[in-house]
């Protein structure tokens, strides 16, 4: 019985966003990284080949962190030390993207200067040839002014500058138009607001082919149907043609899975919540590949397992059998 | 197609009686466009319009359900594509497969973790649905032994993967349950849909394709077999998807019958699960069973089937922001999700610690949860009982939003030992207010 | 060496003369004639039409500029360029202010073409000669007086209270047997009972003098009373005056929130809503020269709470989920019970509302709008606290509130005022310098802003970059105007030195906060229902806007920030006070009370708290003018405009 099946027609569709910049373009990466270009829901084959396939960054920090899952600073070891070594190992582990987040102070306390992300920028560029997102450390003056010395810093590399959120994100945008980078653009986990930031990052001249969305997601058990809903219906409203949302989406999922108690916390806690390290790595793999199913295009990472079996997963969604 | 609620309102009665329980047959019109009430509640309605609006109301998806022993697990009656248009109703139900092939103590020590197995989510006990027996060994009486200890052991309902053999000797065990068998195939599917008949069974229906698994779902209806479950067989997981996204593309855009029911879909590792989970399985077989799979999985399962039409909540309780001290003031707000972002957000970028106290507000707003009587002084009080605030500062200092400044008296009143400090009505002036006034 | 050309200016002796390609704008300045360029040359205001007499010009935009006087030869100045010998005239300022402010003006309302007292009035007056009781006829008083009524007016069966049967024989006694007596000849809630007799007077009332009937709309903040002759059916007297509630809050909910405390509270409340209608009755009544006693019938609108608090009904279960009142469609009353100081039996005809937030304030409006009759398809707004909104035609009609709040009713905003003396109700900003030129009611110095300023202010703050689309100041900006206040950032609109309170008229962040949100409540409630009847707002062919505020509306700054949808202005009708209209409407005729009662009946409320839809079309659009810029196709080529135009890089 021959069925024929319905075939989505959409008008719209994602813009294509590249991350780096290799010497002929000015920059020092060894390759490109291009993301985005989706014509169809995800891995919707049947209906329009996915230029890109979503990409994995690993997540480092440019000191060893103080509240990360012991189960993490474990498996990197020495090297979440030193940035330049942990941009490594993160390539190693498969990384096709380094997330360089930098911290609000130093190990002793003290503010991170801008002196100091520059630093720790150019250390990671030279350890790595893969393109590099940087996330200030999430307070508006800090981002200001760490994020400023980060950009010219990386004058050329066409990293991505976070985090712009609806009240802070003119001096990002503005040091990202006159160093050549992309900007990221976060909101709460709504699709008015995430939209709302594009169009303010883009009335301010930065073209939209230079920003990320990230809508944020929530972890798997701490409201991650809402991360997962916004990010389907902000992919439904870029096929239908709204401008606005036609960008590619940045998501979270280390950040968020590792922060929840069922991956931070190894004693004390419910036997059927069974064994602590692979629940952590599931909760992590499972937080990203749902958010996979509703559209990420750049998954961000922190376990290295996690990253093997998520980079399987791609595989296995790229491949319309 | 579905009508508008003007669309059906124009094939109601128009007389606003009042009957259905609405105060207009506007108001019907649109509960039955949103799927909400049975059109059966109008005593009115005439019969030209029934056949009308009766085309608009069929379910696309037939609920096909499995019991045993008064438990049900439901798969089907779905609506809509994505779960943001309206919700995602059955939860796909898991089961644990289980080979005929183990020894009888493997078996049993299998079934005994998976019974025990049960965690605490937000309140909500959460466990697996059943098991699904496999006819591994190909021998009939091994496979109905082995059901036979499931039986002994467990009271959940059951999927039976076996051929003709080995159901005919297992199904009459099941007497006065539902259990899903199968999977039939071109080869088999006669044999199958009898004894499925025979024992009231729903039938799983196998095909790689689209064409084959319509074409058999046909022929077995044919038959007179009506709960039918499909499984879409695909090497990748992109294939799983497209055929999964298909069949529920056709059932809901097409009405398109021969697939109009809910799939069966098998997860070997936590990564097939999640897709299954999202992407329209009515019905997940797990290969294996472990504590630390099951538990993300139940959750997830629980995340995207919640009504996304309720209102955005957090959580209440006591929020730490940015490590707070016992010194560190003390702040209320609600519990819509919104209203609680703000304002953890402006404190939490200023870098001040903070005790961020959510009351349930019943997912409201600062003033509309006021204006509802759904935050007041005795709900805030109850909060700061409920969480032992005063145990966690040693001060009593706590900051209302200034949109509430009227409940200050009366929540001197319900805490008294608190010293109840009017804060700003936006949650941006918090920073400011907190580094000036505090 | 470019061409040049001679501009010649009417009543200016000497001509100037300019290179070619020039802008008229630049030759006024030449020659040394004020002009007004409120919005900085950008082709935005019109402010600066002139008059080009003769001469050859190109306009680059005669935006605002209708066909007409494009026609007769006007152009703006800042967007035309002089390509020949030119005779210029500028008319005086004031009067192109005037010509562009004609959208502001509200419907007048007068009686029905066709009224007539005799059929669709019910409250009759008759005059009855009774023949005197003798030792023969010793019939009683009242039942002459029946007798009388059933041969001279036709009526087999009056109803009579306890004080009229009290002054019945004093007046034919009075009247020497002849007597004029006032009837009310049906209500609406019993079409079938006999005619009630309200007041019988000694002697002849001649049939052409006038029978007072008042019209009330208790609003949330204004309480407006008129005074209507029911025999012309003229409305003779208006009053208005603040609701002394407002002492006890000044929304709905703080006051249901007050009354429900304890029976002195309502009582209290009840007693200060009734204190106001007393003061505008007298100042009415005092207008005419009548006593309030001689005023026959009251008919009231007002929305749910107000009506709760003025019966002293309770209202607490108005503001608790699932929001019910505890009376919709109240019977009749009569004055004395309701404690309204006007003829004692007079009936008092409480308007039906239907829910608790829409009233009888909107079945009222509906009706007075005429939306209920309209073939196509119309929205009827109310812009005010509550924000109701109705979408209907004749066949159907669904409504809903969304508390906006008082922002545009000047409140909440830290210098907002009411639309009186001294308040800012223009603003336009100079997209190049961000400096502001207003104008305010009564030609004197500012002390505040009225809700039209306000919504004129956010919506040139917007179109010239001074706040960006989410409402933030844009810091960036080089002008002392924007400045980090008191209550952080802020927008100077008039210095210190300009203002009648001597202090800086500046607008906060916290206000554009307010008036987003009250301007995206307004916009979500008409989405929200426009989708679940499943209408798209494009096929809605007129918008109506009521409220007393509604008269003031800019349209175009209304679009702007996307308080009222992007359609063409003609399809906008303003109607001022719908509340009363209705009421007014209600007691003249009998046939219009009974329409009120059956649009209350059937249309249909639509609880924008039940899920999630409203909060996301609210979301949408807190922003300007919405996050689905789509829907706002005018104003995205405006701003394109304005931004081509600017040399501000990167705002
Ligand atoms: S019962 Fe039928 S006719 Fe009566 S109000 Fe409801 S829908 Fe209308
Ligand atoms: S239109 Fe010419 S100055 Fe405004």
């Amino acid at each position: 019985m021959p069925v024929e099946i319905v075939k989505d027609k959409w008008p719209g569709s994602v813009r294509q966003v590249t991350l780096g910049a290799t010497a002929a373009e000015g920059g020092t990466r060894s390759h490109t990284v291009t993301v985005g270009g989706e014509a169809s829901l995800p891995f919707m084959h049947f209906e329009a080949p996915m230029p890109n396939r979503p990409r994995v960054a690993i997540e480092i920090k440019d000191r060893r962190p103080d509240d990360w899952s012991p189960l993490l600073l474990e498996v990197w070891g020495a090297a979440a030390d030193n940035p330049a070594e942990w941009a490594k190992a993160a390539e190693q582990a498969g990384a096709d993207l380094i997330v360089l987040a930098l911290s609000l102070t130093k190990a002793d306390g003290s503010p991170t200067q801008a002196a100091d992300a520059a630093a720790s920028v150019k250390a990671v560029l030279g350890a790595t040839g893969l393109p590099l997102i940087v996330f200030g450390p999430g307070q508006a003056e800090a981002d200001n002014e760490l994020l400023v010395a980060v950009a010219e810093a990386a004058k050329g590399e066409r990293i991505a500058l976070g985090i712009c959120e609806d009240k802070n994100y003119r001096t990002i945008v503005a040091t990202a138009m006159a160093n050549g980078h992309l900007v990221t653009a976060r909101t709460p986990m709504d699709v008015n607001l995430a939209k709302q930031l594009n169009i303010l990052i883009s009335d301010m001249g930065l073209p939209l082919d230079r920003i990320l969305m990230d809508p944020t997601t929530g972890a798997l058990g701490y409201g991650i149907e809402y991360g997962f809903s916004v990010m389907e219906r902000l992919r439904l409203a870029a096929l239908q043609g709204d401008n606005m949302t036609q960008l590619p989406m940045l998501v979270t999922p280390g950040f968020e899975a590792w922060k929840t108690k069922e991956s931070k916390v190894g004693e004390g806690v419910p036997a059927d919540w069974g064994n602590w390290l692979q629940r952590a790595i599931n909760w992590e793999v499972m937080t990203a590949v749902t958010l996979l199913e509703s559209g990420a295009d750049i998954v961000v990472l922190r376990h290295p397992e996690s990253v093997a079996r998520v980079k399987a997963v791609i595989d296995g969604l790229m491949q319309p059998a | 197609m579905a009508l508008s609620g003007i669309q059906i309102y124009k094939l109601l009665p128009q007389t606003n009686c009042k009957e259905c329980g609405f105060p207009t047959c506007l108001a019907f019109a649109m509960k039955l466009a949103a799927k909400q009430v049975e059109l059966a509640s109008c005593p009115y309605v005439s019969e030209a319009s029934k056949a009308q609006l009766a085309e608009s109301s069929a379910p696309p998806i037939r609920l096909v359900s499995l019991k045993a022993d008064g438990r049900e697990v439901k798969a089907g009656n779905e609506v809509v594509l994505f779960r943001h248009e309206k919700t995602f109703y059955n939860k796909p139900g898991v089961f644990v497969k289980l080979a005929d092939s183990l020894s009888e103590a493997e078996l049993q020590a299998a079934l005994k973790a998976v019974e025990a197995f049960h965690v605490n989510y937000v309140g909500i006990d959460l466990s697996l649905d059943g098991f699904a027996v496999e006819n591994v060994s190909g021998d009939g009486a091994r496979f109905a032994a082995a059901v036979k200890t499931v039986r002994a052991h467990s009271k959940r309902p059951l999927i039976l993967l076996a051929g003709e053999a080995g159901l005919a000797a297992a199904l009459p065990l099941l007497a006065g349950e539902t259990p899903l068998v199968g999977p039939a195939t071109d080869g088999n599917w006669q044999a199958l849909a009898a004894l499925a008949k025979e024992h009231k069974a729903a039938l799983l229906v196998q095909g790689e394709s689209l064409d084959a698994l319509a074409e058999l779902s046909e022929k077995i209806k044919g038959a007179g077999l009506e709960d039918l479950v499909l499984q879409p067989v695909a090497a990748t997981l992109a294939g799983k998807l497209a055929l999964n996204t298909h069949i529920r593309r056709l059932a809901l855009k097409k009405n398109f019958r021969p697939l109009g029911f809910p799939t069966l879909a098998v997860a070997g590792s936590a990564e097939e699960a999640v897709q299954a989970v999202t992407k329209y399985a009515g019905f997940i077989i797990l290969e294996r069973f472990a504590p630390e799979l099951a538990y993300p999985l139940l959750v997830l399962r629980e995340n995207i089937y919640t009504d996304p039409q309720k209102p955005i909540q957090v959580q209440p309780g006591v929020y730490e922001i940015n490590n707070p001290k016992p010194t560190d003031p003390v702040l209320v707000t609600t519990n819509f999700s919104i209203t609680y972002f703000s304002v953890a957000n402006e404190v939490e970028s200023s870098g001040l610690p903070a005790w961020l106290v959510v009351v349930d507000a019943e997912g409201m707003s600062v003033l509309t949860a006021w204006a509802a009587g759904k935050f007041d002084a005795e709900r805030i009080a109850k909060s700061f009982r409920t969480f032992n605030m005063a145990d966690k500062v040693s001060h009593k200092r706590l900051v209302l939003p200034g949109h509430v400044a009227v409940l200050s008296g009366e929540l001197e009143a319900e805490l008294p030992d608190w010293e109840i400090r009017v804060g700003p009505r936006e949650a941006v002036d918090l920073p400011k207010f907190m580094k000036q006034a505090l | 060496m470019a061409h040049t050309f001679t501009v010649t200016f009417d009543g200016f002796p000497e001509p100037v003369r300019v290179p070619s390609g020039s802008l008229l704008s630049d030759a006024v300045r030449l020659a040394g004639i004020e002009l007004q360029q409120p919005c900085g040359g950008q082709g935005r205001c019109g402010r600066c039409a002139v008059l080009v007499q003769s001469g050859a010009v190109r306009r680059r935009s005669s935006l605002r500029l209708s066909a007409e006087d494009v026609a007769a030869g006007y152009a703006l100045a800042c967007q035309t360029v002089i390509e020949g010998d030119l005779q210029v005239h500028v008319p005086p300022q004031e009067k192109i202010e005037r010509r562009l402010t004609t959208d502001r003006t509200a419907v007048e309302v007068s009686p029905p073409a066709d009224y007539d007292p005799a059929t669709v009035q019910p409250l009759r007056r008759y005059t009855l000669t009774l023949s005197p009781p003798s030792m023969d006829d010793q019939t009683d008083d009242w039942a002459r007086l029946q007798t009388a009524l059933r041969q001279q007016a036709g009526l087999s069966e009056v109803k009579v209270s306890l004080p009229v049967l009290r002054r019945i024989g004093q007046a034919l006694r009075d009247g020497d047997w002849t007597v004029t007596v006032t009837l009310d000849m049906k209500t609406w809630d019993c079409p079938g009972c006999p005619a009630a007799l309200i007041d019988i007077q000694p002697g002849v009332i001649p049939a052409g003098d006038p029978l007072w009937g008042v019209a009330i709309d208790i609003g949330t903040t204004t309480v407006t009373l008129w005074l209507v002759d029911l025999i012309t059916g003229k409305v003779q007297a208006q009053a208005s005056e603040y609701n002394q509630q407002i002492n006890r809050g000044e929304d709905v909910i703080s006051r249901i929130i007050y009354a429900s405390k304890s029976p002195e509270n309502g009582e209290e409340m009840q007693r200060l809503v009734l204190d106001t209608i007393h003061d505008v009755l007298k100042r009415a009544c005092g207008r005419v020269g009548i006593q309030p006693e001689q005023v026959m019938k009251a008919v009231i609108a007002g929305n749910s709470t107000m009506m709760h608090l003025l019966l002293g009904i309770p209202a607490a279960s108005i503001r608790l989920s699932p929001f019910v009142t505890a009376v919709n469609h109240v019977p009749t009353l009569s004055a004395s019970e309701v404690g309204l100081g006007i003829h004692p039996n007079a009936t008092v005809d409480c308007l039906p509302g239907v829910a608790s937030y829409v009233g009888a304030d909107i079945t009222a409006g509906v009706y007075a709008s005429g939306m209920e009759t309209a073939q196509g398809i119309t929205l009827f707004l109310d812009v005010g606290t509550n924000g109701e909104t109705v979408l209907g035609t004749r066949d159907w009609l669904v409504t809903c509130a969304c508390s906006a709040g008082p922002a545009f009713e000047g409140a909440g905003v830290r210098y907002g005022m009411r639309a009186t003396r001294g308040a800012i109700e223009e603003v336009w900003i100079n997209a190049e310098t961000a400096e502001p030129t207003y104008r305010v009611i009564g030609g004197v110095k500012p002390s505040g802003i009225c809700g039209s300023g306000l919504i004129s202010l956010l919506a040139e703050m917007f179109m010239t970059g001074v706040i960006d689309k989410a409402g933030h100041y844009n810091t960036h900006l080089n002008t002392p105007r924007i400045r980090e206040g008191e209550h952080g950032l802020e927008y100077v609109v008039a210095w210190a030195d300009e203002t009648y309170c001597g202090r800086d008229i500046a607008i906060t962040h916290v206000d554009v906060d307010n008036l987003l949100r009250a301007k995206a409540a307004i916009y979500a409630g008409f989405t929200v229902m426009s989708e679940s009847v499943g209408v798209p707002l494009d096929a809605v062919e007129q918008v109506l806007i009521g409220g007393s505020f509604g008269k003031y509306i800019n349209v175009e700054k209304a679009v702007q920030i996307g308080l009222l949808p992007d359609m063409p202005w003609e399809r906008f009708q303003f109607l001022g006070n719908t509340s009363v209209k209705g009421a007014y409407f209600a007691l003249l005729d009998q046939r219009a009370r009974q329409r009120i009662h059956e649009i209350a009946a059937r249309m249909t409320y639509i609880e924008l708290s039940a899920d999630n839809s409203f909060y996301d079309a609210f979301m949408s659009a807190m922003f300007l003018p919405h996050t689905d810029y789509r829907r706002f196709p005018t104003i995205a080529a405006a701003l394109e405009e304005t931004t081509k135009n600017l040399s501000r890089p990167g705002s």
